[in-house]
């Protein structure tokens, strides 16, 4: 889960994506924390995010899962929330819910910190912590192409696979699926609910035209 | 995972889902090379075989293959921690459990990432470069630190070599002046490992989202630079337990 600091793409790209966690604390506000998560939820849905999964049901907003379903799932103490959002005055929609409902639950924003530390500020909230990202080392010769990562990166665990990634160029080039469709597609693999299908329509949009038609 | 041969259609839809390519055809039939496969089921969790295919392989809980799973499997329990996922809660939390200080920094190695996995192999070259540094203590309720033989040494348990997993994350704690010595190991080690880590560093900050100067100084220090995203605890959650 730690990746989604390490989401890459051009500023412009990155600038319709910020990933907002709801985390209970083990052994601190575990307790009675299924009731207060439901409700940070149903804001959440107020704000209008564009992917979705509590621990409680590993199945994202994509899946034929209706919101009733995913609100109804959260009863487990210590069950988290992954989401995605792709518009700034959404997320600070949610922020400014989630400080009003003051339901004291651990939130994680990541995004462009520029970004970030004005929403802050605008909400009225004084971030405790900052992830740095220091980039990727060692064998980087072996990693995909950087426009590839643009699309994996966007899934912590890396199960959103390059193959599958350019397979999908290839069905939106030659128009065998439309660039938000499989941008859902690609969205299904990812367990944790973080893969913006928004932004990866942008992108399959924009990559398109660059590729051949090939196998993957 | 394995795939029926006898139920295969050889259709090859499930081939571009395998995000290490261990999924080839073998004649006219698909077929998971066992060697690369890192059990993280997603073949059998996204791809829809139309035939039902895909199966779980019947020693993938035999340690140590398990660890595969454990690791590489974003949906699977560890069983060292009892929970989902591969690292902790680290600075996710830290604005109600005040696990790392205002004069300290948190560093995670995420392995593997993105997408490449590693050998076992080679995070023990990463954990005896962090021990040698003079770090011997790697985040207790991080799967990792199960796996560890010899803190002193980082020697990671011998039965264990020979796998591989998509990834993990070694997480250690160190004070702010000894995050120049953590990042030139790293810097080190990065050229005898035959894949690829991300580094992240997780510091209090000041108001305003101010990042503290000795931090980054000594990130530029060692040649490193850090993207513009970054993740962020906005300090609003609290303990009641």
């Amino acid at each position: 889960m730690t990746h989604s600091l390490h989401r890459e793409g051009s500023l412009d790209s990155l600038e319709k994506d910020y990933v907002l966690f709801i985390y209970p604390a083990r052994g601190f506000n575990y307790k009675g924390s299924a009731p207060k998560v439901r409700r940070l939820v149903e804001l959440l849905y107020q704000a209008g995010p564009v992917n979705m999964i509590p621990t409680s049901l590993r199945r994202n907003m994509y899946s034929g899962v209706t919101n009733e379903e995913i609100l109804n799932s959260i009863t487990v103490e210590g069950t988290r929330v992954y989401s995605v959002f792709n518009d700034r005055e959404k997320l600070k929609k949610a922020l400014m819910l989630i400080k009003e409902a003051d339901e004291g639950i651990s939130i994680m924003v990541s995004g462009i910190t520029d970004r970030v530390r004005e929403l802050a500020a605008e909400v009225g909230i004084d971030p405790h912590m900052i992830n740095l990202s220091l980039g990727i080392h060692g064998r980087t010769d072996r990693l995909p192409p950087a426009d590839i990562r643009e699309f994996t990166t966007m899934c912590g665990h890396g199960v959103v696979s390059p193959h599958l990634v350019s397979d999908m160029i290839r069905r939106v080039k030659t128009e065998k699926i439309s660039a938000f469709d499989g941008s859902v597609l690609l969205a299904e693999p990812c367990t944790c609910g973080i893969y913006n299908p928004c932004r990866s329509a942008e992108l399959l949009r924009e990559k398109a035209p660059l590729y051949t038609i090939d196998r993957w | 995972m394995i795939i029926h041969e006898e139920i295969c259609v050889g259709c090859g839809r499930c081939q571009p889902y395998c995000p290490t390519a261990a999924i080839r055809y073998d004649g006219i039939k698909s077929r998971i090379d066992q060697e690369i496969c890192y059990e993280c089921s997603t073949c059998l969790r996204a791809a829809h075989c139309p035939v039902d295919a895909i199966a779980e392989s019947p020693d993938v809980y035999d340690y140590p293959r398990a660890l595969r799973r454990y690791f590489s499997d974003p949906s699977a329990t560890h069983a060292a921690t009892g929970i989902q996922g591969r690292g902790t809660e680290e600075c996710k939390t830290n604005d109600v459990t005040r696990r790392c200080g205002p004069n300290q920094i948190g560093v995670a190695i995420e392995i593997g990432r993105p997408t490449l996995g590693m050998s076992i192999l080679d995070i023990q070259k990463i954990t005896r470069a962090i021990a040698r540094a003079g770090v011997h203590k790697i985040e207790p309720h991080n799967p990792i630190h199960s796996m560890i033989a010899n803190e002193a040494t980082g020697d990671l348990k011998p039965e264990m070599l020979g796998e591989r997993v998509l990834s993990a994350i070694i997480e250690i704690q160190v004070e702010r002046h000894e995050l120049r010595g953590i990042l030139r190991t790293l810097k080190e080690v990065a050229k005898e490992v035959d894949s690829v880590f991300c580094i992240d560093a997780f510091t209090v900050v000041g108001p305003g989202l101010s990042v503290p100067e000795e931090v980054l100084e000594s990130i530029r220090a060692e040649g490193f630079t850090w993207r513009p995203n970054a993740k962020v605890n906005m300090g609003i959650g609290r303990a009641w337990e």
